[in-house]
């Protein structure tokens, strides 16, 4: 099951890979504003922001990718197209839940970030050109410190007490 | 609009409600990105649903939209394309929906064969109410309404649409992303009235067997198993296994697609049109006979 479909990566030129890392930047971004937009209609406001400015990272890193590839060829059309791209950096939709705390977020987003390493590491042999090569290697080993980043937070970060059912509401006679 | 639309140009600025981990948003996004590929402009899609968690999807899309009423969503959507053939026209429920109190028009939308896609989110629980027994739960599922286990056995809606004679019949799962765009996408370019059961948890009232992670780990893909979609009788052997296995992919494929309903209303219309109406007389005549 591969997360990306209809790219041919023996063919994947230097301006495929940038589209390409764009548009997963994009999908990432907007997956962390879904979770902060559904953590904040479930009151859990603090996860929120946190998802937030997890959207505001991946906005950064894929303003620099469009920034490379508009440097480098202009505004020609990509060739990629984002409906081919299924949660590569994006954290899944089943790792979000109400009332989650801040370090089940950072499990969610350290997954999100293995999950982008794997592809990138998986998708190398198969790549050809080498610049776009290049460019996949540096995304992956972004990846690794990326992780590093993660994990350093997760080390400082509190054991959540599984208070869950605090918040479950009684069976009732229906 | 092109085949080159974004799936963003379906997504309406209306915030979903669902639970986070939800398996709805899976489908919502799988939605998009299907209606991207087929690249039919929002105007030119009509969403109709019933009630439930599940039946909120019009509203999340730029395309028109009717949150009908609870087990109605086919009817109206028969009337709908009826109406204005030209239309895409997809009906999203849940199992509840499809297959309790709307269980009666399954049948019916199935047999006249209008050119519908019927995508429904199984969840083997009424989830919008709390979590009591749906059609499809399992037996011994304990809930709200059945703290000791369940006693009924569960509506196999599989095996249901393919004994009506659906002509496009699958299964999904948010698991597996790709897989559910892809069999959407193929249930909607299919002329004929389409099914897909998607096993979409509830992340709040859904067994610990039925989530995203348990379907990963378990799924198996009927292409994997060598099965010919166009082979009914192996479909329904397949079929039976609903509850047990979670096989993803087409199970059954008409190869030979017969006309639509409403291909055939239009044909019908037309022959009409050709003749001369009955005079008033002629039709009294008719009556007075009997």
């Amino acid at each position: 099951m591969t997360p990306v479909t209809g790219i041919d990566f023996e063919r994947l030129t230097l301006q495929d890979a940038l589209d390409l890392a764009v548009l997963i930047e994009e999908e990432a971004r907007d997956r962390y504003l879904e979770f902060a937009e559904q953590l904040a209609t479930h009151h859990t406001p603090e996860v929120a922001d946190f998802f937030g400015r997890m959207a505001q990272i991946e906005e950064r890193h894929r303003a620099e990718l469009i920034e490379r590839r508009r440097t480098l060829f202009g505004t020609t059309p990509s060739a990629v197209e984002r409906r081919n791209i299924f949660d590569v950096e994006a954290p899944e939709y089943g790792t979000a839940r109400a009332f989650m705390g801040i370090r089940q977020a950072l499990e969610t987003v350290l997954a999100a970030e293995v999950k982008a390493y794997v592809f990138f590491s998986e998708a190398l042999p198969r790549v050809k050109d080498p610049e776009s090569r290049a460019l996949f290697q540096e995304l992956r080993d972004e990846e690794v410190h990326h992780q590093a980043l993660v994990n350093s937070e997760l080390a400082r970060c509190a054991e959540k007490v599984d208070d869950s059912e605090a918040y479950a509401d009684d069976p009732v006679a229906q | 609009m092109t085949d080159h639309a974004s799936p963003n140009d379906y997504k309406s600025p209306l915030k979903p409600i669902w639970c986070p981990g939800c398996g709805d948003y899976g489908v919502l996004q799988a939605l998009y990105r299907a209606l991207s590929a087929i690249g039919r402009p929002p105007h030119e899609i009509a969403f109709i649903s019933g009630i439930g968690c599940s039946s909120r999807i019009p509203g999340y899309t730029t395309a028109y939209g009717f949150n009908t009423v609870h087990g109605r969503a086919l009817p109206i959507a028969q009337g709908v394309k009826l109406a204005n053939p030209e239309l895409l026209v997809i009906v999203a429920g849940g199992d509840g929906d499809g297959f309790s109190i709307g269980g009666g028009h399954v049948p019916h939308a199935i047999r006249r064969n209008v050119d519908l896609t019927y995508l429904v989110m199984d969840n083997q629980v009424y989830g919008l109410t709390k979590g009591q027994l749906s059609p499809t739960s399992p037996v011994g599922l304990k809930t709200v309404t059945s703290p000791l286990g369940s006693l009924e056995q569960p509506i196999n809606p599989l095996l249901t649409v393919l004994a009506s004679g659906a002509g496009f019949v699958a299964q999904a799962t948010p698991a597996d992303m790709p897989g559910m765009t892809a069999l959407i996408e193929e249930a909607i370019r299919y002329p004929g009235f389409s099914f897909v059961n998607i096993q979409s948890p509830c992340i709040t009232f859904g067994e610990e067997d039925q989530q995203l992670k348990a379907h990963k780990a378990g799924m198996k893909s009927l292409a994997s198993l060598g099965h010919d979609p166009a082979n009914q009788l192996a479909a329904l052997d397949l079929a039976r296994a609903y509850g047990t296995e979670l096989y993803t992919g087409v199970f059954y494929r008409n190869p030979t697609p017969p006309p639509t309903y409403d291909a055939l209303i239009r044909q019908r219309q037309v022959e009409l049109q050709r003749g001369e109406p009955p005079s008033r007389s002629r039709v009294l005549d008719g009556f007075l006979r009997t």
